[in-house]
């Protein structure tokens, strides 16, 4: 379910951990094929904290409709991921940052290199024919996101923007 | 990244197939676009898709599938969508899409879906 309440222990893109657990972070450019690399992160820190076969699946699941959520079709820029292992749950922080911004680059490096599409869900629609369809996997995102978490929510739009997502591990796991 | 990802085409009993195996996603779903796009082109209005082997599904693939749906329908045909892991059954029922594409377990199901 979608709450108002942002989880505090990320603290922004790339915090330095809460109370309880260490922070993982991961920095990408928005490039479709490199997307992976999160639902990977989140599915080892999900399996180190040690959540269930089932519910790593859909952490995973998870973790690449959140990033869906946040880049457009033509969005340029890195989306940064905090995966913060609590006791009883996972919370994966992601921001994106658009190309524009001008903010100071991590590790990484400038971005700009292997810009080969974006990570945005049009890779995907079936775009073909007149006028454009309209994009049904946003809602679907949504429903999946609803359906496979215990809370996520997102703040602003574009620049800047963050989504998050908290999993709690099933009690049989725990 | 989709070193796995694979798709084939074939004909079963008349009915022409596209087998998706690996993991659909942001990055792949494209193509699997245009080769049900490339069916529907080739005059196909009922089309099976099977995703027996297929280990990963998101929103974007599901978004690819009811473009191709709505194709096929226009079309006159059919999508017959061919699945059995559960956790891609999962993906389809918690978005409400079991109602919507005709979903078999077996392509000869799927293959004999219509009659």
């Amino acid at each position: 379910m979608t709450t108002d309440g942002r989880p505090t222990a990320p603290g922004g893109a790339g915090g330095a951990g809460g109370a309880g657990g260490a922070v993982v972070e991961l920095s990408i450019p928005v490039q479709a094929d490199l997307v992976v690399l999160a639902r990977l992160t989140a599915a080892t820190v999900a399996s180190r904290a040690g959540f269930g076969i089932e519910e790593v699946e859909d952490l995973r699941l998870a973790v690449e409709e959140l990033c869906l959520s946040l880049v457009g079709p033509d969005d340029e820029g890195r989306l940064r991921f905090a995966y913060q292992q609590t006791d009883d749950a996972v919370t994966i922080t992601c921001t994106f940052e658009p190309e524009e911004a001008g903010e100071p680059e991590g590790p990484g490096g400038p971005e700009g290199a292997g810009e080969s599409g974006g990570a945005g869900q049009s890779g995907g629609t079936d775009q073909s024919g007149t006028g454009g369809d309209t994009r049904p996997e946003e809602e679907l995102s949504l429903r999946i996101l609803d359906a496979l978490v215990d809370e996520h929510g997102r703040d602003g739009d574009g620049r800047g923007a963050v989504a998050w997502l908290r999993k709690r591990r099933a009690l049989q796991s725990i | 990244m989709d070193q796995t990802f694979e798709i084939t085409e074939n004909e079963a009993g008349g009915l022409p197939v596209v087998s998706v195996a690996g993991e659909i996603d942001v990055a792949t779903a494209p193509q699997l676009r245009d080769r049900l796009q490339a069916q529907v082109a080739a005059g196909n209005a009922t089309i099976g898709v099977d995703l027996l082997d297929v280990t990963f599904l998101d929103s974007t693939a599901l978004g690819v599938l009811v473009g191709a749906l709505k194709r096929c329908r226009e079309a006159g045909g059919d999508l017959r969508l061919v699945m059995a892991e559960p956790r891609i059954l999962k993906v389809f029922e918690i978005t409400g899409l079991t109602g919507v594409f005709s979903i078999y377990a077996t392509v000869d199901e799927a293959r004999e879906g219509g009659r």
